[in-house]
């Protein structure tokens, strides 16, 4: 076997252990699972799992960064063509509701996370803030937003969304809680920030 | 796309990249002004920086979480 052929191995198996874990976390709990669930999920052994990802911290940390690297590439091409506050906040509650139930264990049990887990779920925020900013600033500059502290604006968003995920069971019961209240909530945010609002 | 190799930024344009320069494999945020990329301690008090701008966190757990950010990409991979 060549070296790329290798190299491209390991990364299908990665690949294998990370949609597994967001399956088994998803279905019975982040901390709740042990790597020898994910192993098995991904019908591989327990030792596979171990040489790509030595701690569970470390399977939890690559399964959340691999959300926020495709949440980032997205709002990265939507701000590049030109995209304003709304569509970006819309990309960043579609991505959410692609993987629902992965995201709500994250948040329900973020506080308990190991401190690298934890880390990558503000690395997660830092990507939206970096493409949130540039187009908020914008707005804000022509008069379409409100003048607000960055922080505030962008904290009272990801509350009002986290609120509706830690709570999904009572706003959507065995449903998609972004499918059924993501438009409302999307809809009062920006006549909170807009200037005509 | 190439990812900066300093923060992990997906950079798809010429503006995306120090002085326009694609060869670069870390972006404009993560360059000084003569395109040379920042030290260390610059890249993680900036990316502190904005955290705290942004997401309001106190300062000194923003820097934590901007260095162990940092760990795990290429130009930074095992400092603390």
């Amino acid at each position: 076997m060549t070296v790329r052929n290798r190299d491209n191995q390991k990364l299908q198996t990665r690949r294998r252990i990370i949609e597994a874990a967001i399956r088994v976390f998803s279905r019975d709990g982040i901390l709740a699972s042990a790597t020898a669930d994910v192993a098995k999920e991904a019908e591989l052994s327990h030792g596979s799992v171990f040489a790509h990802f030595g701690t569970q911290a470390a399977l939890i940390a690559a399964v959340i960064e691999d959300f926020g690297e495709v949440l980032a590439r997205r709002l990265h091409e939507l701000v590049s063509s030109g995209a304003g506050t709304r569509e970006v906040l819309q990309a960043h509650l579609d991505a959410i509701a692609e993987s629902e139930d992965f995201y709500a264990r994250l948040v329900v049990e973020s506080s308990l996370l190991p401190a690298g887990a934890r880390d990558s779920l503000i690395s997660i925020q830092s990507a939206i803030c970096f493409h949130l900013s540039s187009v908020i600033e914008a707005e804000t500059e022509s008069g379409a937003l409100r003048v607000m502290p960055l922080h505030l604006l962008f904290n009272t968003w990801i509350g009002l969304i986290h609120h509706y995920l830690m709570n999904r069971e009572l706003f959507a019961p065995g449903a998609s809680v972004v499918e059924r209240h993501g438009r409302e909530l999307l809809d009062h945010f920006m006549y909170l920030i807009s200037k005509g609002g | 796309m190439k990812l900066c190799v300093s923060c992990g930024m997906p950079m798809g344009k010429a503006e995306d990249f120090p002085l326009g320069d694609e060869s670069k494999d870390y972006c404009v945020h993560c360059a000084r002004p003569d395109g040379s990329l920042q030290s260390y301690e610059e890249r993680a008090a900036g990316m502190a920086a904005f955290i705290v701008r942004t997401q309001g966190l106190d300062e000194g757990a923003a820097l934590s979480a901007a260095k162990t950010m940092m760990s795990r990409l290429p130009a930074w991979r095992g400092r603390s």
